[in-house]
């Protein structure tokens, strides 16, 4: 599969030489231009495109000011392009060539760049640049004029902490970059930009710090967003479709968090993270198995606090992934198993429910499943109403009409809670979705079913990786790390980068002296 | 790609394997108890006690008139084909899966049967090594049928408590089916818990624990009495030990389930009256065996702490080092004189003894063959067996001194 991606990439490396030969230019004439822009956004069809005309004290020439309605931001546009070019009048050229003359001595705009190709013109002004033509000159100038309307830095609101700070990225890339800058301030942090998608040209911002990411990996990752052959790549959540290792897999091998902090953090371990525009999250990779349980307060609480959480979870897992599945395979198989009393307290119950159990566990679960999407679709107007019909259906209404035992309730309500501790929705949807094979398995095999789904799961996750880092390491393969597994040791003892990203620089610091 | 077009026709694996052992819950039966009876022509009677869950368990399943169990009983040839016969008037398919008491009676335990009947069934899987082995006086369908705790609703609930004051007391053995298959041996004998339900003699004995079954002076309750113990030798019941003198067979093990008792002995400056401590076991008990010579000699110490509960003669033995030095030796007398007697009724009685005590004696040889051939349950009947008992008084309850109180002469009984 890869040998056909990589033969495929080379081929649109050479369309793409021969189409630059054959990419229109600008011309010395300006009504020429200006209507050659006019035609590529339909105007005046489409109204979005500003055409203003000016002349240019300075220049005594006329010049063109075009921009996107909405992508731009006017007053800036007023204030550094505009006003410079009516108002400045220069006594004293230091250059006879007109475009020069503008960059370095008219306009104030921070950041202008020269060009010749139309192409070049239109990508700037869909991406909120504002483009300068000159009359007599074959080149255009683009200014960075960005003007997306987005909304402001609030809290996260999946990746909730008690102790850590409050802020979310949102959708606006230059934000989500300058939150994660915010926390990593290192002059080797790096911020590449990749496009992706051959009809809408979207940029993807591969963030590293580079004396510390493994430079393979960063090409790799690179190489991986080139070869994307997409019409449009809208966002990250996209992004990972096209760039994960496998497609079926129900185990993530990428991660999406919304939390600057936890991002960075994965910067300073070596990891490469993309930021996208839309994308109200930062995507991590390679990621292991480990980081889909962990969360920022792991490590922002006390040793022993963030432990026992991380315990709570990690045991909320299993409880997720195996509550109905133990419950079918103990009533079913090994009634032996249980206390006499609880047996005879379920016999009981189930005498009088019509369905075996495995219906009746089916049953029930695919009740909470239809709340829980429920309740993500519903608006959040009528949203309590459906937490009044969760419980008075699945709680009390299905046990009183015999439908279900009472037992199950508790399951079920088991399963339910323990699933929405596990903070990564990727994982999230595959425990679930796990549970039920787990669940169909034991209802026809026990014990002996669920061992065997859980060895067949074990197995596949230890074969497979993520960008090259096998998913299960530094368990297995054993690696050296700080050892922020299943626990972790107080944060002076992590001194180590973990191996398997293959970080330049190994140590965080110096190995800690003194009694352990 | 592929994997996942054939996706749909996965579940038709699951077709092929094995769920043919899968059964609900309430399609079955559970038997909590099962008896043992000699029937006729070489059969056993079986009966069993199958717990109604809907009796006891939550309001949401409860049946109001239905009894909490049901008690029938089949003549077969085994156990396991009385499980399948029962079938024929039960609805439901019989579990043994929850079963943890077998109740034989007595006069089935002394036949020759019973072992083979027994040890036949352990072949099932369901008839699990746990399982509590109870001797009834009585016939045990009888048992099964009168024994109707007042506390307890379920049947299963009745043992499973018992079981546990068993342990506190130790007035019955631990004695569960793999200490039975454990103990077939020749070499020793194997103590089963003995009951009955059915009172013939009430016996009253000073010494609160010198009973069998049956003997127990009490009124009102449960008509169950469980005390004592039945002997075994190789499968085979030949008599049986008072709730004292099982207490005592527990102790002379080396290390014994046990570990406290509380007994009341003549007070040795008072011998009308009683005197009440709490026996606790300190440190496993030394014995010490040689085999070469004959009779062989076997010297046995049993280390206690003794806490004073309560001494109905006043006699105050708190403040008074020389009476409690009195107080200890008259016990220590007592308690080795009382455990000798057990010893000499195992020799001259059941010739064999029920102490563990053989596994010490094959320390001494250096193949099994030797050991075998020395006999070890011929040579214990010769044996000269020393008896130690160590007291050492650790305390006398809350308040050391008796109340002070003036009784007159003619008073006193």
């Amino acid at each position: 599969m890869n040998k056909g991606a990589v033969g495929r990439g080379e081929e649109k490396e050479k369309e793409k030489e021969n189409g630059k030969e054959k990419e229109p230019r600008l011309s010395v004439n300006l009504a020429e231009n200006v209507d050659t822009i006019k035609r590529a956004f339909s105007y005046p069809v489409n109204r979005a495109l500003v055409v203003r005309e000016l002349f240019a004290a300075s220049l005594q020439r006329e010049v063109t000011v075009l921009f996107l309605e909405g992508a731009t931001d006017t007053e800036s546009i007023e204030s550094q392009i505009i006003q410079p070019l009516v108002t400045k009048t220069l006594t004293l050229l230091r250059h006879h060539n007109a475009v020069t003359v503008t960059m370095e001595e008219i306009l104030t705009s921070s950041s202008v760049r020269t060009t010749s190709l139309f192409q070049d013109l239109i990508h700037g002004l869909v991406n909120g640049g504002t483009i300068l033509l000159i009359q007599g000159e074959a080149q255009g100038l683009t200014m960075d004029t960005p003007g997306f309307q987005s909304r402001s830095i609030t809290e996260p609101q999946v990746e909730h902490v008690l102790k850590g700070p409050k802020e979310a990225f949102i959708e606006s890339a230059a934000a989500n970059r300058s939150l994660i800058r915010k926390q990593v301030r290192d002059h080797q942090l790096m911020s590449e930009v990749v496009t992706v998608g051959e009809r809408s040209m979207n940029e993807v911002s591969l963030m590293y710090i580079k004396n510390l990411a493994d430079p393979d990996l960063v090409t790799e990752v690179k190489q991986r967003i080139s070869e994307i052959q997409a019409d449009t790549v809208p966002n990250l959540s996209m992004l990972e479709q096209h760039i994960e290792e496998r497609s079926y897999s129900l185990i993530p091998t990428a991660l999406l968090t919304e939390r600057p902090d936890r991002a960075s953090s994965f910067l300073m371990e070596g990891h490469v993270i993309l930021i996208m525009e839309n994308s109200p999250t930062a995507m991590v990779v390679p990621i292991t198995f480990w980081s889909l349980f962990h969360t920022p307060e792991d490590q922002y609480l006390r040793w022993a606090y963030g432990n026992f959480i991380r315990i709570v979870r990690i045991f909320a897992v299993f409880v997720a992934l195996l509550t109905p599945s133990l419950y079918i395979a103990v009533s079913t198989f090994h009634e032996e198993m249980l206390p006499t009393d609880l047996l005879l307290a379920i016999g009981a119950t189930r005498e009088r429910v019509p369905f075996p159990a495995l219906i009746e566990v089916l049953l029930m679960e695919a009740a909470f499943e239809l709340v829980r999407e429920a309740a993500v679709r519903i608006p959040t107007i009528i949203g309590p109403t459906i937490g009044i019909v969760g419980a008075l259906i699945l709680g009390q209404a299905a046990v009183e009409a015999n439908i279900v035992s009472p037992i199950l309730v508790i399951i079920v309500a088991m399963t339910g809670i323990s699933s929405f501790t596990i903070p990564e929705i990727s994982f999230n949807f595959a425990v679930r979705i796990l549970r039920f094979i787990i669940l169909f398995t034991a209802s026809f095999m026990g014990f002996f079913g669920i061992a065997l789904t859980l060895t067949c799961v074990i197995s596949y996750m230890v074969s497979f990786k993520s960008f090259g880092v096998p998913f299960l390491t530094p368990l297995s393969p054993h690696d050296r790390s700080s050892k922020d597994l299943i626990v972790r040791p107080p944060v002076w003892k992590q001194w180590l980068r973990p191996f398997y990203t293959n970080p330049q620089d190994k140590q965080r610091k110096k190995k800690p002296e003194g009694p352990s | 790609m592929k994997l996942l077009k054939m996706l749909p026709f996965l579940p038709l694996l699951l077709l092929l394997s094995g769920c043919w052992d899968r059964l609900e819950l309430e399609e079955q039966a559970f038997v909590v108890v099962v008896g043992l009876d000699s029937g006729p022509n070489h059969t056993v009677a079986v009966t069993f006690q199958i717990a109604n869950p809907q009796v006891g368990s939550s309001d949401k399943g409860s049946a109001q008139n239905e009894p909490p169990s049901d008690i029938v009983t089949f003549n077969a040839a085994d156990i396991l084909s009385a499980k399948e016969l029962a079938n024929s008037v039960i609805t439901r398919k019989i579990s043994f899966a929850h079963l943890r008491t077998v109740i034989v009676s007595q006069e089935f335990a002394k036949s020759g049967l019973f072992h083979r009947i027994l040890g036949s069934s352990v072949r099932d899987p369901e008839m699990r090594r746990e399982i509590n082995l109870i001797v009834s006086k009585e016939k045990a369908s009888d048992f099964v049928k009168n024994n109707k705790p007042k506390l307890e609703t379920r049947p299963h609930k009745y043992y499973a408590f018992m079981q546990e004051r068993w342990r506190d007391t130790g007035y019955v053995p631990y004695s569960t089916l793999n200490r039975y298959m454990q103990r077939l041996g020749d070499d020793t004998l194997f103590l089963a818990i003995y009951a009955t339900a059915s009172k013939k003699e009430t016996k009253y004995s000073k010494n609160e624990d010198n009973y069998l079954a049956g003997q127990i002076p009490h009124k009102g309750g449960d008509p169950v009495e469980i005390m004592g113990s039945a002997v075994f030798r190789a499968g085979k019941m030949i008599g049986t030990l008072t709730g004292e003198e099982t207490r005592y067979a527990l102790f002379l093990r080396r290390k014994s389930l046990t570990h406290s008792f509380i007994a009341t002995y003549p007070d040795p400056l008072n011998e009308e009256y009683q005197i009440t401590c709490r026996f606790m076991k300190n440190g496993k008990a030394k014995i010490k065996m040689n085999a070469k010579s004959d009779p062989a000699q076997v010297s046995v110490r049993i280390p206690f702490r003794v806490q004073v509960l309560s001494t109905a003669s006043f006699v105050d033995y708190a403040s008074d080092a020389e009476k409690q030095r009195q107080l200890k030796d008259g016990l220590q007398r007592k308690l080795a004189d009382r455990i000798k007697q057990l010893v000499a009724k195992t020799q001259r009685t059941y010739k064999g003894e029920p102490f563990l005590w053989h596994l010490i004696a094959r320390n001494q040889f250096w193949t099994l063959d030797e050991y075998e051939s020395y006999n070890w349950s011929e040579q214990y009947t010769r044996a000269q067996v020393q008896v130690q008992v160590d007291l050492t008084i650790v305390n006398f309850g809350k308040q050391v001194e008796p109340p002070i109180m003036h009784i007159s002469g003619d008073e006193q009984p």
